[in-house]
């Protein structure tokens, strides 16, 4: 269990870090997608959090490290779950 | 409205991009990947594998939202394939990307839902595969220096790779036909994805080796590689 506090904790403030740092360029495939004039299609889900945002929370900042936190512990939470399928072995490979 | 710009993720094909015929092949193809990586997973993994697994999926995830500029105005993140395929072995590598990519989809709609077998494809199964990369080019001679040599390749390749596959599948659909199709999608998703490989490459040694050198029992990959990477 402390190990996951630990890294949980290190996400955190790596997330607290370098979000201000990240560049809000367009990427590869917006890129492309923007050049050839190719439009943003409809949508079949919006997502709870569009755009790495929570949209009750008004400071750009705040908002984008609450969904990045809420994200990155649901992907631990998801993936520890996951492991807890592997079935114990009686002897390691 | 041209695509909105705000800390989104390359590669992530959204909803729309792709004629459905293509999406529903990814789908299957992609099944078929993940139901032989968990086959693997559960036949050759202990339990004691989760903590690790828990943590990098979750590294993956932060580190895939921050964005760093590259050239041409444009910008481009960590994919993580390699890195997760190196650390975890091809099999849960697969499975550790197709989990962060699942939780994009639903909660942050980064990459579509009827798009998800093609990014899974894309990043969870290229990446993953990326690993026998790093298997064929340390087999002889597993130094540190080639092992360093060896990851980065794998990385470049799997970033190049993916956006060759992305570049495919979207220049096939009618969205992208009337923009010139496959003619103009494959040389520029290439053009800037090796440039994004690069950084991608850098960042994959600069982890692993750093990993190596601390805990060199947690690179469960390199236990699969039976590489035993000299000082």
């Amino acid at each position: 269990m402390k190990k996951y506090l630990i890294a949980s904790a290190l996400l955190i403030i790596f997330l607290a870090v370098f979000i201000p740092l990240a560049s809000s360029d367009p990427d590869g495939l917006e890129k492309v997608a923007e050049t050839l004039g190719v439009e943003e299609q409809e949508t079949v889900w919006r997502g709870l959090m569009p755009d790495y945002t929570v949209a009750t929370v008004e400071n750009p900042y705040l908002s984008t490290l609450l969904a990045g936190v809420f994200g990155t512990l649901t992907v631990l939470a998801v993936a520890l779950l996951f492991g807890k399928t592997i079935r114990q072995k009686k002897t390691t490979p | 409205m041209l695509l909105k710009v705000i800390l989104a993720i390359d590669m992530h094909i959204p909803d729309g991009f792709l004629e459905p015929v293509t999406a529903a092949t990814m789908f299957v193809v992609s099944i078929a990947f993940l139901v032989w990586s968990w086959k693997k997973v559960q036949a050759s993994y202990s339990r004691s594998f989760t903590a690790i697994l828990a943590i990098s999926s979750a590294f993956v995830f932060a580190a895939q939202m921050i964005n760093f500029p590259i050239a041409f105005g444009t910008s481009g993140h960590l994919v993580g394939g390699t890195f997760l395929a190196v650390l975890l072995g091809p099999y849960a590598g697969i499975l550790s990307m197709t989990i962060v990519l699942l939780m994009q989809a639903l909660f942050f709609a980064d990459g579509g839902i009827t798009t998800f077998g093609a990014n899974v494809f894309n990043m969870a199964v290229i990446g993953g595969l990326s690993f026998f990369i790093v298997k064929f080019l340390t087999h002889n001679s597993p130094t540190n220096r080639r092992f360093t040599f060896s990851v980065f390749i794998a990385a470049w390749l799997s970033v190049v790779l993916s956006a060759l596959s992305c570049a495919l599948q979207i220049g096939i659909s009618p969205v992208f036909v009337q923009a010139g199709g496959i003619a103009v999608t494959v040389p520029s998703m290439l053009m800037y994805h090796m440039i994004i490989g690069v950084i991608e490459a850098t960042i994959t040694v600069t982890l692993l080796t750093a990993i190596q050198r601390l805990q060199p029992t947690a690179l469960g990959g390199l236990t699969l590689l039976k590489v035993k990477v000299k000082q």
